[in-house]
Parts: C-alpha cells; sequence; structure tokens
C-alpha cells in the first residue's frame, strides 16, 4: 500500500526546493505549475478510483473554473469597476464544477454503468461529453463577446492585474502551493479521521462488503466526483492567474494530468499529487533549461552528413512532450507508478549492476542534478 | 474557349450534382477510417481513443512530402526554402503536373505509400508500449488521447514541416482533370483529352469527380478487406479474443501479437486514409486535426451503425454524413437571430446524439450478428461423410451432443440382429 509519509516527504522537498528560489521567473511558473497539476492529478484519480473509468472530460472541468473566473473577473471590472479577484471567485468556481462533475456522474456515467455498458462505452460517453463541453464553452464565450464587448473571451492572456504581490513576487506563487496543501491535507484528514472518510475508503476498496456494512456506496462515489470536479475547477481559477487561458485549454492540459495520473499510479491518490507536482515543475524546468541551452549533434551516417539541434528557444513550443515522455516512460519502465516502487530495491538494484552500467547511471544522475543546479544553486 | 451554360439543378436552393459528389467524398473517406477503427474497437476490442493521430500522421506526411518530391523532379526554383515560397511554387508544380499524368499518378501513389508507413510505424510504436501485459483499455485510451493532443499542438508549433498553423500547400495530383485556366485558348485539357473534356461539357467539376473516383475505389478495398477480415478465420479469433482473453488464450491464441497485428494494419490504413484526404483538399493544416474530427466522429459512426459489423459502420456512416451536410446547408440560415457561431451547436448536438444513442441502442442500427456456424445438421452430415468415407465405426467418433444417426449397412445389420434377438 501507499507509503504517505515517503510520499509527503518527497512532496513536501520539492514544494521546498521550489519556493526556497523564487528570484527565478521560471521556478515561480514551476511552482505554480506542479501545485496546481498536483491538485488537477488529484481530482482525476478520485474519479478514476470510484467508477474505474478514465474521465476524458476532467481537461473540461478546468475550463469551467477559468471561464468562471474570467467572466467574474471581467464582468465586475467592466459593469462595477470592482476587482473580484480568482481567488474570491475560486470557491464560487468550486462549487458550480462539483455540481457540474456530480450531474455528469449521476445522469450519465451510473445510469448507463446501471444499464450494464461497457467499460469502453462509458469512456466513449466522456470523451463525447468532453466534445460537449467545448460546444458550451464556445457558446458561452460567443456571449461574453457579443453582449458584454469582450475581445478577449476566446483566448485571453493571464489576469496580472487581478493578483495581489508579496516582495515583488506575484501572490499565485504562494498561494498556489498553499491551495493544494489545505486541500490535500484536508483530504488526508477527511479519509484517516472521520467516519465519512473510512466509509469512503471502504466503498473504493470493496464496494460489496462496504454495502453489507450499511454504507451508502452510492453517496460516497457521489462524493468523491463533488471534490473532484471542485478540485479542477478551482485549480482552474488558480491557473488563469499565471497562464493564458482559452477555449480547448483544457483540452490541452489533459495530456499533463493524465501523464500525472499514471506517473502516481492511477490507484494512489497521494502518488497522483506527488506525480502531479513533478511533471507540473519538470515540464516548465526542462523546458526552460532546453531553451537556454542548445545542443548541436553532428555526425556522418554513410558519409552523409547529419547535423540537428535540439533546444534553443523554439522548445517552448513542445512543452506539453515532456509530461508525454513521462507518461510514456513510465508505462514501459513501472506501469504501476511511482508509489509501486520501493526505495530500498532501486538502491540494492543500483548496488548489483556491472561497474560501467554504475558509471551510466552515475552520467545520467549528473546531467540531471545539473538541470537542478542550473535553477536552485545560482 | 467555348461557354458553356453549366446546367445546376435546383432542390431546395442545393445544387443537387456537387452537393452528391461532396457528400460521397466525404462518405467514403469517413468510411474508411471508421471501418478501420471499427477493426480495432469492434472485432479486436483496442479502443483507439487517438485515431486522430493516425489519421494526420498519413495527411501531414504526405503533405510535407510529396511537395518536395514534386519540386525536385520538376526541377522548380524554390530558392531554397520551400515553405516561405509555398504558394508560387505549388502553382508552378501544379501547372507542370497538369499536364504530366503519370508523374501525378505516381505523386498520389507516394503519398498514399508514406502515410501507410508513417501510420504503420505509428502503430507499431504505440502497439509496443500498449502491448504490455499489464496495460489495459483505460491505460491505452489515456495514451493514445493524450499523445494525439500532443501531436496537434506539434503539428502547430514545428515550422518546417507543415508550415506551422497556417499549413502548406501540396500539389494537386489531380490538375490533369482541372478544366485549362481561364482566358487560355484550349486545345486539348491538359494531358488526358477525351474523358475529362466530355464530362466537362456536361457541367461537372471533372476534378472532384477524378477525386471521387479515387476515394471510392480506396473505400471499397477497405471495405472488402475488412469484411474478409470479418469472415475469416482471424476475424473469429479477434472476436474470440475480445469476448473472453483467458478462454482464448488458453486455446492457444497469442492475443498480444494478434493484437498488435490489427493496429499496425488499422493504422496503416488510417494514414493512407489522411493522404487522400490531404490530395483531396490539396493542402494541410494542423486545425484539421482536433480530438473532434477524426476522433470522435469515427467512434459516433461505429456507435449509430453498430460496432463489430461493416455494414452496420456503413450505414453509421451514410446516416453521420447525412446529418453532417444538413446541418451544414441549414445552420447558416439561423446564423442572424443566433448570438454565437452556429459550429458550437453542431458539437453539442452530436455529443447528445452519441449519449442517447448509448442509451437507448447500444447495439447501434444495425447490431452486431453472432458469427454463423454451421447448423447440427450439416455437422452431422459432415461427420457422415466422414465416417463413411473411413469406413471406421460410428462408436469411436461419436459426439454425444450430436445427433448422428449413421446409415450404414454394418449399423442397419446391427439394429436388425438386436430386432431379431428382442423378438426371439
Amino acid at each position: 500500500m501507499v507509503k504517505i509519509e515517503i510520499v509527503g516527504v518527497f512532496l513536501a522537498v520539492i514544494l521546498f526546493l521550489l519556493i526556497s528560489n523564487l528570484s527565478d521567473p521560471n521556478v515561480r511558473s514551476a511552482t505554480v505549475y506542479g501545485s496546481l497539476f498536483g491538485l488537477m492529478a488529484l481530482g482525476l484519480t478520485l474519479t478514476y478510483i470510484t467508477t474505474k473509468v478514465p474521465n476524458f472530460a476532467y481537461g473540461s472541468f478546468v475550463t469551467i473554473g477559468m471561464y468562471t473566473s474570467y467572466a467574474m473577473y471581467r464582468l465586475n471590472y467592466k459593469l462595477l469597476g470592482y476587482t473580484m479577484t480568482p481567488y474570491l471567485s475560486a470557491p464560487i468556481s468550486f462549487l458550480i464544477g462539483a455540481l457540474v462533475s456530480v450531474t455528469m456522474y449521476l445522469a450519465v456515467l451510473r445510469s448507463l454503468a446501471r444499464r450494464g455498458s461497457s467499460l469502453v462505452a462509458l469512456m466513449i460517453a466522456t470523451l463525447a461529453i468532453d466534445i460537449g463541453f467545448v460546444g458550451i464553452f464556445g457558446i458561452f464565450s460567443d456571449y461574453l463577446f457579443n453582449a458584454y464587448r469582450l475581445n478577449d473571451s476566446k483566448s485571453f492572456p493571464q489576469l496580472f492585474n487581478a493578483d495581489f504581490s508579496i516582495l515583488g513576487v506575484p501572490g499565485i506563487v504562494f498561494a498556489a502551493p498553499l491551495l493544494l496543501t489545505v486541500l490535500s491535507l484536508g483530504l488526508l484528514v477527511l479519509l484517516t479521521w472521520t467516519k465519512l472518510g473510512v466509509a469512503m475508503r471502504a466503498a473504493v476498496e470493496n464496494p460489496k462488503l462496504a454495502q453489507v456494512l450499511g454504507i451508502n456506496v452510492e453517496l460516497m462515489y457521489m462524493i468523491a466526483w463533488f471534490l473532484a470536479g471542485g478540485f479542477a475547477a478551482s485549480s482552474g481559477s488558480y491557473y488563469i492567474l499565471s497562464q493564458r487561458g482559452s477555449v480547448d485549454e483544457g483540452s490541452n492540459l489533459i495530456v499533463g494530468i493524465f501523464a500525472a495520473s499514471v506517473l502516481g499510479g492511477l490507484a494512489s491518490i497521494y502518488g497522483a499529487i506527488l506525480g502531479g507536482v513533478i511533471i507540473g515543475a519538470s515540464e516548465i524546468l526542462i523546458t526552460t533549461f532546453l531553451a537556454q541551452t542548445k545542443i548541436q549533434v553532428t555526425t556522418q551516417f554513410l558519409t552523409l552528413p547529419i547535423s540537428f539541434s535540439i533546444g534553443g528557444s523554439e522548445v517552448i513550443g513542445y512543452q506539453k512532450g515532456i509530461p508525454l515522455l513521462i507518461m510514456i516512460a513510465t508505462l514501459l519502465v513501472f506501469p504501476r507508478g511511482l508509489v509501486s516502487i520501493d526505495p530500498r530495491k532501486v538502491v540494492r538494484l543500483l548496488r548489483r549492476l556491472p561497474p560501467e552500467m554504475q558509471s551510466r547511471v552515475k552520467g545520467i544522475w549528473r546531467l540531471s542534478s545539473r538541470i537542478f543546479v542550473r535553477f536552485f544553486h545560482r | 474557349m467555348i461557354e458553356i451554360g453549366v446546367p445546376i439543378i435546383p432542390f431546395f436552393g442545393i445544387d443537387i450534382v456537387s452537393f452528391t459528389i461532396d457528400f460521397v467524398i466525404a462518405y467514403a473517406l469517413i468510411l474508411a477510417v471508421s471501418l478501420t477503427l471499427n477493426l480495432e474497437a469492434g472485432y479486436a476490442g483496442v479502443p483507439n481513443f487517438g485515431k486522430v493521430l493516425f489519421v494526420a500522421g498519413g495527411a501531414a506526411v504526405a503533405g510535407a512530402v510529396t511537395g518536395r518530391v514534386a519540386v525536385l523532379l520538376l526541377k522548380i526554383n524554390t530558392s531554397g526554402d520551400y515553405n516561405n515560397h509555398i504558394a508560387q511554387v505549388i502553382n508552378s508544380a501544379n501547372l507542370s503536373l497538369g499536364e504530366n499524368f503519370p508523374l501525378s499518378i505516381e505523386i498520389l501513389l507516394l503519398g498514399v505509400v508514406l502515410g501507410a508507413m508513417i501510420g504503420g510505424i505509428l502503430g507499431l510504436v504505440f502497439s509496443v508500449v500498449a502491448g504490455r501485459e499489464n496495460l489495459r483499455e483505460d491505460y491505452l485510451g489515456m495514451l493514445l488521447l493524450a499523445s494525439a493532443q500532443f501531436f496537434q499542438i506539434f503539428l502547430r508549433s514545428y515550422e518546417p514541416f507543415i508550415g506551422g498553423t497556417q499549413g502548406i500547400l501540396v500539389p494537386d495530383v489531380f490538375a490533369w482533370a482541372s478544366p485549362c485556366p481561364l482566358g487560355q485558348i484550349c486545345t486539348s485539357f491538359h494531358g488526358i483529352v477525351l474523358v475529362p473534356s466530355l464530362l466537362a461539357l456536361t457541367g461537372l467539376k471533372v476534378r472532384d469527380v477524378a477525386v471521387l473516383l479515387t476515394v471510392v475505389t480506396f473505400c471499397g478495398l477497405v471495405y472488402l478487406y475488412s469484411e474478409g477480415v470479418a469472415r475469416s478465420p482471424l476475424g473469429r479469433t479477434l472476436r474470440a479474443i475480445r469476448d473472453d482473453e483467458v478462454a482464448s488464450k488458453a486455446l492457444g491464441k497469442n492475443d498480444l501479437a494478434v493484437r498488435r497485428n490489427v493496429i499496425i494494419i488499422a493504422s496503416a490504413i488510417s494514414g493512407m486514409a489522411g493522404a487522400l484526404i490531404t490530395f483531396y483538399s490539396s493542402s494541410v493544416g494542423p486545425d484539421t486535426w482536433t480530438r473532434v474530427t477524426w476522433t470522435f466522429y469515427p467512434w459516433l459512426v461505429i456507435i449509430i451503425g453498430g460496432a463489430a459489423n461493416n455494414l452496420g459502420v456503413g450505414v453509421g456512416a451514410f446516416v453521420f454524413v447525412l446529418l453532417m451536410r444538413g446541418i451544414d446547408q441549414v445552420k447558416f440560415r439561423f446564423s442572424s437571430f443566433i448570438p454565437f457561431d452556429v459550429n458550437w451547436l453542431e458539437y453539442l448536438a452530436f455529443a447528445s446524439l452519441l449519449i442517447l444513442f448509448l442509451f437507448f441502442r447500444h447495439e447501434g442500427i444495425v447490431p452486431e450478428k453472432p458469427s454463423k456456424t454451421l447448423s447440427e445438421s450439416e455437422i452431422a452430415a459432415i461427420m457422415n461423410s466422414r465416417i463413411t468415407r473411413r469406413g471406421d465405426s460410428v462408436k469411436g467418433l461419436m459426439f454425444s451432443s450430436y445427433p448422428i444417426e449413421p446409415q450404414t449397412d454394418a449399423s442397419k445389420s446391427d439394429k436388425e440382429q438386436a430386432s431379431q434377438d428382442e423378438a426371439s
């Protein structure tokens, strides 16, 4: 089973490292990105462990949060001249996202599952819901444009002006890790020390046995979906303070969210938080590392000179490739995710390797630590 | 040049001839892609939620490579920068291709083969990643969906390939069928004289007819192929693996290898379809290849028509394209009094249609039929013929469940003897 302490220590170390070096703007955005991805992956895993269906519409819940906060900020500013920051509207989007999520679960997924639909049919249903959501966001953004003359309603830059700042650092850099910490600690408390949480875990572990014990399994699943939708929407609200938002931004984010969940093992909520933080932080840090260094490779292949270069500023467009690569590597190397790795076994395995392999492993370790050092020990 | 009045047959304000041609082309393309998805998801039980990846892979590679090959072969000056001079380069390539029928066909074939290769390679890569024993439907779905999304981002960002967000033009391999440019005296219709000119007299767009014939031929071949697979022992193996993996493993079927082969074949065909789509529109850009167009719509076709059933997919594709084109014809009449883009309603409508089908008719319009085996009497007849040929006694080969009543002389005499014994 998951070792919550190990995951917690890892998380604390990563977040501390990120927050300890806030003078670098890339580290700032990596902190925000990592925290929010942790929250999103947590929600996705919550829905996955209850219904066992990968929710393809999950990215749209993030977009719900983005548009709720965006509309509240812009409309309040335009009509009343009052700045409603996304921090204030995040609880509202939490509620909206949570209610939509529960509605989706009750109206579509549970009814389909009761009719005996297969897993693939449920997956198609979530895909269809995602497409429907994109349609709804499009209609909403067109409505904002036509009714209130908001020119950037389809695709808007980050809302700098809605944020506060501490010592010149934007507030979101502190608020996002705080949100992740508060929500995940709250979930930990709920799951370990309350009767409801114990009932939820029982419903997830063995639904039939839980039903025999008088636990309302359907209610527990509904609560899980409620929390999942809320987490996604509130992270969407925070997201637009540091990154741009658009109608299909949630669809693009789904690459990273899935990667984070798979990295965390898909079955463990704490693993998902860890995976999310790692994916989010490495997406930004590795991309900026590659953008700052240009690696030129020149070799000869059958008298044909071949030269190609990795890196340079154009790398930034392929940022989403990094979570995808991590996801593929996870699936190939340890498909059960990070939480399936026993650190003692890894050390033992490394000791048993032949010396040349050991030096290669050391080389990889040195390269990755160089990326690390670049950001943390200037 | 002789001016010929083009006969337009109006039907509720729609030009029926060009509508039909458009309709058939769209139908054939979506049907080909849906058939490959049906092969994977319907027969083999491999849910491919990244179909767009394979179609787009074929389309992009065909679009990027064939143009450069054509420019090389026709010795057109690109001043070292193909993508930035694309309009002039492709224009002069089209003029030359229009008079060079064999080269056009070669380039078309090159594109299709490249599309098939890229599709196959992508399929191989993903089946290797997904072919691990502990990878299930959900992992595969997430991997493919994420990869397809990244591929679209890649196409948008990487400019040398197909020109980034704007896309690039592709040489028109059907240029030989287009009527000559206005203002020129047409003694011969480019290259081939007779057939296009005769067809052009009737007012048809000859290029569209050429595209139509190509695409319909391709689609027909794909249909015949998937029907052949469905009826072959391979098809039965696929369905057996889909229905009960453990049982089919116990019978010695290598489920991983069979599934991998199906993914590779289906992806290669999708790549070919992608290449044809590129040649039809004679341009390729990243915005065509979204999750909606080539992942969701083929799934919709399969759900409407009925999975694991090629005829059903044909019906589903027909209904889908009819709805799509119908909405296309009607929607602009609503755009004046609806305060948003009508296209968004299309998304909503198709999403609800799919969910309604899942709720009320999940087996589709044409449900899957149980695979036909021989009837018991036929089996008995076969058994009898074997028995009589080999001259064995029946008792050694007896299956208790089959009512075999051999009419051999030996058994007759046995029965007679028995009755005589009873009588005595």
